[in-house]
């Protein structure tokens, strides 16, 4: 094969692309964790030697962008010079690794042809690091609460295990079969992907391989920069707010956002959000920058799978001390702060561009853990799943009904025969929730609700930052129904809350009602043919039909009454005044 | 007489083996969507089956994945438990492009207004929580009657554990509606995960109604034409089973056309004493890519078919959208890009000239000189050069690159997604390409054969004779299968032998049962037990074989170094210290069929003067230079005769390129045998 060409690009992109797959399924099929191999909580990725990413397969959105971050940091403290092939390194650094510590960065350099040609990122998330609670953190106040950091330790020396660094992590987990287990799958994938690319190397050459890599990336920036052209220029603001740090309870916390399109950047900026705070919901720099990216890909090159060129128009600002940009020690376990966030890009370009974004979704993941001793088998249990959400309408359709948030794509729910046969408790309800979804000309989709019973006394975590704020509604779509948690339903101390770590006494109930998406439009524009078959098919009420959207429906026959619907959307009459 | 019938999309594909000479017959007619016995008794006409001599019919049919895709099968009603109504609507809330937040699902088979909840509730160990409401059960029975539903798919909670609810529900349908077919998730899956399992049941249900109406007509046509013999369809999982089956758990028919192709790979390799074979299928809108390790065809026990997942037993088919028809186009990096999308068969190709304006890769092919305009399909289709230049030639506008450049970057690129494809089934599972023969079948197989098996350092390239109906070849070849599973979840070492043994008795009398009412006697059934393994832990299992159906202690030590070697080999790495547990005993009951023998052709002169029909310049993209290949009549070849590359071999289905530094021989049964210069030997 002579120099480097268009077809060779092609050919070396569709193998990092492959390889990057082959790194996905060697890591679900080999794990100890079902937050992995059936929620797929992660975020891997092929790097080439300057850390650009190349190739990604689907998890966790927000943690492959912040990998890129946390894979610059950690070579800059190590020292290209100082890898060496066979190594394998662990970054927990929160700072860095754009996560909390218990989302473990793996990394390993590449090397083919005796150079270094890039590195694998694995960012998994890891049961349990000796962090001041169990399952997760709601309210350290700094970053010595949240876990054993590791900053790029050498887990591998040139292909051998370091027995201390490896015993280390065992003795700081409260969990430590699990946490080795997926550590070994976690490896066993880098490994995998190391392989790949130098087999593709070594075919290549160094050369045309680094002259690929350059026309990939370059490549990618031509299709980010005539996407953005397409876009309208303008400046637009927007502001949203987080339930609470964790800490203090009563403060909700403002991410305000600008962006400014102009014809060859794409502008994200945090000035004048929430300062730092006192809990653990402050972003580490390298998060912001990744969330921020997630919204402009989603406006730019939503149907590309990403490499590092589709982000070279985007710069993103936080001020350093601030909520999105936090400094050391500053706690920063709860990243719920970048779940949001993408949403509010979006909401600011709403103001300029309408016609192209979608309304809010549910705005949050909706994350339910349990935890305990489990009677049966007396070891330590721990389950969670997340939960779909609402998409937001968008002009042309209706949001999706019941799927995953933005900055988690690749994850899936946990099925409930699998949490009840790993976990003492009963799911007693699992379905979509009626009228959540926005209306709209357009609806907004609906959201879920999952209800628990515990069979034993367990401990029980949500995790979720957004029941205070509705999912707004765009173009005079309505907002959607809030999500948030009950505890003890039906009951006198029955509660509505949001983020919670609870104990829960045997025949305890807890219910999860995720968020819906916001609507596009007014209602009273929308099709009474589809009004009625959301009231067929039970996504909204007759109720919701009749008061929001303005259709009649006849109950026993269920066919529109087409003269009381011109009713009741005739113009309500103007008043003299 | 055993005839064979692949029904595909476009083709019904027909051969007939002489059990007695050996000889086999091969011929296609168009398929005929609106009733496809009708295309499968032309078929008999053409090939001269005389229908009351056939005494085994083998049959595999896409009809089944079509209705998937085409979202044109049944209105089916899907039951569940109280409080569950949406696990299936639901699925795992997924959505594979991570990035579109306007992301659409793609149309649900059971539409959320024909769910229905029952009141009952198992916990995860099949003990009874809320014993089954009748009464209630009856009137949800009503209502879906009265729904007009045609097919009804049934999973409740823990149904895997114990079946009783969904038995009890059974019973109360069919006092209610005995017409309607009513399929139970225990009955295809007894593995946990409501959504996969709910999933498996309504794709069962969904196409459950036209399959059996389909193969009714065509069995009583038959039947009519004097027909005695036993009547096979080939499943996903590989072997065939007796129509009756098939129309109960048409779940089983998914993937029954491209299986058909895998077992006759396996069925030539183990001839040709090559049991380590990659299968590749390409016609006009996709390409099938399986393996098949020591003779057997790799089985996945859980896959999705277009984000529809099913959990029965299924060969490892990776699919992808690459063929003759796969359309070429720039994107707006300026990048040149081929398929998914593809031209079809209408308008198919610029080059059919019928009004495609689209370059295809057909047309590139055509372009570079890798297809003679005047002998395209045997003659059978006249086409127009000029076209396919006009097409490409806008392209090579758009990207300012030459023509002949364009053309042959078109074919490089799907012959580097083609190699993507069969990475999938072979390195992604462990399987180094070059410890395996590439058998490579189909319309356009033979064509890319050689290139895939260079770009994944394959060393031999397989085309078998009548590469266009080898599908319907391998369907000759099968033997009945009966597939059963139960969890049996226990560490290995501490494993009470008796216990599993236990299982394996009454499997095993399952399979029995199974044989002797398909009409097999003691000395034609085998049973093949497996168990699926992994290390404590870990959720995904490995399937591993075992010694036989009693195991005693002395059998652990031999299990767990399979178990550990084939973690190994899988996934790169084994924990020789971590403790192993089984959690599921497999057995496969196979009903062996009386194995046909494939005539050997007769052994050619060597000298290729007969055969050749002269040479053709074709362009070649590492020189950027038109070099000159030989053509030769593969009808006029014997066995023994062998050529070098460049050269190109015709038959009426396909081209067989040979590129510089391979080099083709034909073997016993008429193969051809291209040994794949590898990158660095001085080959292109």
């Amino acid at each position: 094969m002579s120099g480097l060409d268009l077809i060779t690009t092609e050919v070396i992109h569709n193998y990092l692309l492959s390889a990057a797959r082959e790194m996905e399924r060697n890591l679900m099929r080999t794990s100890y964790n079902t937050i992995v191999y059936e929620i797929r909580d992660f975020g891997l990725g092929i790097y080439d030697r300057h850390c650009r990413l190349l190739a990604e397969a689907p998890g966790l959105a927000i943690f492959t962008r912040g990998n890129d971050y946390g894979l610059k940091k950690t070579v800059e403290f190590i020292g290209e010079e100082n890898m060496e092939p066979g190594d394998l390194l662990l970054t927990s650094y929160p700072y860095w690794s754009s996560a909390h510590p218990m989302d473990v960065l793996a990394t390993s350099p590449i090397f083919a042809c005796g150079e270094l040609v890039g590195y694998t990122a694995i960012k998994l998330h890891w049961l349990d690091l000796g962090q001041k609670d169990p399952g997760y953190v709601l309210d350290s106040v700094d970053v010595f609460q949240e876990g054993l950091i590791m900053p790029g330790l050498k887990l591998y020396k040139a292909g051998v295990r370091d027995e201390e660094i490896y015993n280390l992590i065992r003795f700081n987990s409260r969990l430590p079969d699990r946490v080795i287990g997926d550590m070994n799958a976690q490896v066993s994938a880098c490994r995998t992907g190391e392989r790949r690319v130098s087999e593709l190397v070594e075919k290549f050459g160094t050369a045309l391989f680094n002259q690929a890599v350059e026309a990939i990336l370059d490549h990618g920036e031509r299709v980010a920069r005539a996407r953005l052209a397409a876009l309208p220029k303008g400046t637009w603001t927007a502001e949203d707010w987080a339930d609470d740090d964790g800490v203090d309870r009563d403060i909700m916390l403002k991410l305000k956002c600008t962006v400014t399109v102009t014809d060859d950047e794409f502008i994200v900026d945090w000035s004048g959000s929430h300062p730092a705070c006192r809990g653990p919901m402050n972003l580490p720099i390298g998060l912001t920058e990744g969330v921020s990216g997630l919204a402009f890909k989603g406006v730019s090159t939503p149907d590309l799978p990403a490499n590092d060129g589709h982000y070279r128009p985007l710069r993103v600002i936080a001020p350093p001390g601030e909520l999105m940009n936090a400094l050391h020690p500053s706690p920063t376990f709860f990243i719920w702060t970048g779940i949001l966030a993408p949403e509010v890009v979006c909401k600011a370009l709403a103001n300029g561009m309408p016609d192209r974004v979608q309304a809010c979704s549910g705005g949050d993941i909706f994350t339910v853990m349990g935890l305990g001793m489990h009677p049966e088998t007396g070891v330590p249990w721990l389950e969670a799943t997340n939960e779909a959400v609402g998409f937001g309408a968008f002009a042309g359709n209706d949001g999706e009904d019941a799927i995953m948030h933005v900055s988690e794509p690749g994850c899936r729910n946990n099925p409930v025969e699998v949490l009840e046969s790993k976990a003492p408790w009963i799911i007693e309800t699992y379905h979509m929730r009626r009228d959540s979804g926005g209306p709209g000309k357009y609806r907004g989709g609906v959201g879920i609700t999952r209800r628990y019973r515990f069979l034993h006394p367990s401990t029980v975590l949500t995790l979720v930052k957004k029941t205070k704020s509705a999912p707004w509604g765009m173009a005079g779509g309505h907002n959607a129904e809030v999500g948030h948690v009950i505890v003890w339903p039906d009951t006198e101390k029955q509660e509505r809350t949001g983020a919670i770590y609870y104990q829960m006494d045997a025949e305890e109930v807890i219910q999860n009602n995720s968020g819906g998406g916001g609507g596009w439009g007014d209602p009273h524009e929308r099709d009474p043919q589809l009004v009625l078959d959301d009231v067929v098919n039970d996504f909204i009420s007759l109720d919701s039909a009749r008061q929001h959207y303005g259709v009649a429906i006849d109950a026993q026959t269920l066919t529109v009454d087409e003269a009381g619907t011109a009713a009741l959307r005739a113009p309500a009459p103007t008043g003299g005044a | 007489m055993r005839v064979s019938v692949d029904v595909g999309g476009t083709f019904t594909d027909v051969i007939v083996l002489d059990e007695d000479s050996g000889d086999i017959q091969l011929d296609k007619v168009a398929t005929t969507p609106a009733n496809p016995a009708e295309g499968v008794l032309q078929g008999f006409d053409k090939v001269g089956a005389q229908t009351q001599q056939i005494e085994y019919f083998v049959h595999g049919t896409t009809l089944g994945i079509n209705a998937m895709l085409t979202r044109s099968g049944a209105k089916v009603a899907f039951v569940t438990t109280r409080g569950f109504r949406d696990i299936y609507v639901l699925g795992r809330t997924d959505r594979e492009p991570m990035y579109d937040f306007k992301y659409k699902k793609p149309k649900s088979l059971v539409p959320r207004s024909l769910c229905f909840e029952v009141n009952e509730r198992l916990n995860y160990k099949g003990q009874v929580l809320h014993p089954l409401d009748v009464d209630q059960a009856r009137a949800v029975a009503q209502r879906i009657v009265a729904q007009g539903v045609e097919s009804v798919a049934v999973c409740f909670l823990h149904s895997y554990a114990n079946p009783e609810h969904e038995l009890a529900f059974e019973r109360v349908f069919q006092e209610v509606a005995p017409e309607i077919s009513v399929t139970l998730s225990h009955r295809l899956s007894r593995v946990y995960r409501e959504y996969e399992r709910s999933s498996t049941t309504v794709i069962d249900a969904y196409i459950k109604p036209i399959t059996r109406s389909y193969l009714t007509r065509l069995n009583s046509e038959l039947v009519d034409g004097g027909f005695d013999g036993t009547f096979l369809m080939t499943r996903s999982g590989g072997g065939a089973m007796t129509l009756d089956t098939a129309r109960e758990e048409p779940a089983h028919l998914v993937l029954s056309g491209p299986a058909g192709g895998v077992i006759g790979g396996a069925y030539l390799g183990k001839l040709i004493d090559l049991p380590n074979m990659i299968t590749v299928d390409m016609g006009g809108t996709s390409l099938d890519a399986s393996l098949i390790a020591d003779g057997e065809p790799t089985v996945e026990n859980e896959q999705v078919f277009q984000t529809l997942p099913i959990s029965v037993p299924t060969i490892d088919i990776h699919t992808i959208g690459a063929g003759g028809g796969s359309i070429a186009w720039v994107d707006e990096g300026g990048h040149l890009q081929v398929g998914p999308q593809s031209a079809g068969a209408d308008p198919g190709p610029a080059c059919y000239s019928k009004g495609g304006q689209e370059a295809t890769f057909t047309d590139a092919a055509l372009q570079i000189g890798f297809l003679d305009p005047n002998n395209f399909l045997g003659g059978e289709i006249d086409i127009d050069p000029a076209l396919a230049e006009a097409a490409i030639s806008r392209l090579s506008g758009q990207l300012g690159m030459g023509a002949q450049e364009v053309a042959a970057g078109i074919v490089s690129i799907l012959e580097a997604k083609m190699a993507g494809a069969v990475r999938v089934i072979s390195v992604e599972r462990g399987y180094h390409p070059r410890d395996f023969a590439l058998c490579a079948f189909g319309g356009g197989g033979a064509f890319v054969a050689a290139n895939i098996s260079r770009e994944l350092g394959v060393p031999l390239a397989i085309i078998p004779p009548g590469p266009g109906n080898f599908s319907a070849l391998g369907m000759l070849m099968v033997d009945v299968v009966h597939d059963y599973a139960r969890t049996h979840i226990t560490g290995l070492v501490d494993m009470d032998p008796a216990q599993a043994n236990q299982v394996y008795t009454e499997l095993a009398a399952q399979g029995q049962s199974a044989l002797a009412s398909d009409g097999f006697g003691a000395d034609r059934q085998q049973y093949l037990p497996s168990a699926e393994m992994r290390y404590r832990g870990q959720e995904h299992t490995v399937n591993i074989p075992l010694p036989g159906v009693t195991l005693s202690t002395d059998d652990i030590p031999l299990i767990t170094e399979r178990f550990h070697a084939a973690h190994l080999q899988q996934y790169g790495h084994s924990m020789m210290q971590d403790p192993i547990e089984i959690v599921t005993l497999r057995l496969r009951a196979v009903g062996l069929l009386p194995r046909p023998d494939l005539a050997r052709v007769a052994a050619g002169s060597g000298d290729l003067a007969a055969a050749s029909r002269g040479t053709r310049m074709v362009y070649d993209r590492a020189s950027r230079s038109r070099i000159e290949y030989q053509v030769y009549d593969r009808m006029k070849l014997g066995a023994g005769d062998s050529l070098s590359g460049p050269a190109i071999v015709e038959e009426p289905s396909s081209t067989t390129m040979v590129h510089s530094g391979d080099e083709l021989s034909v073997g016993e049964y008429g193969e051809l045998q291209i040994k794949v210069a590898q990158e660095g030997d001085g080959g292109s």
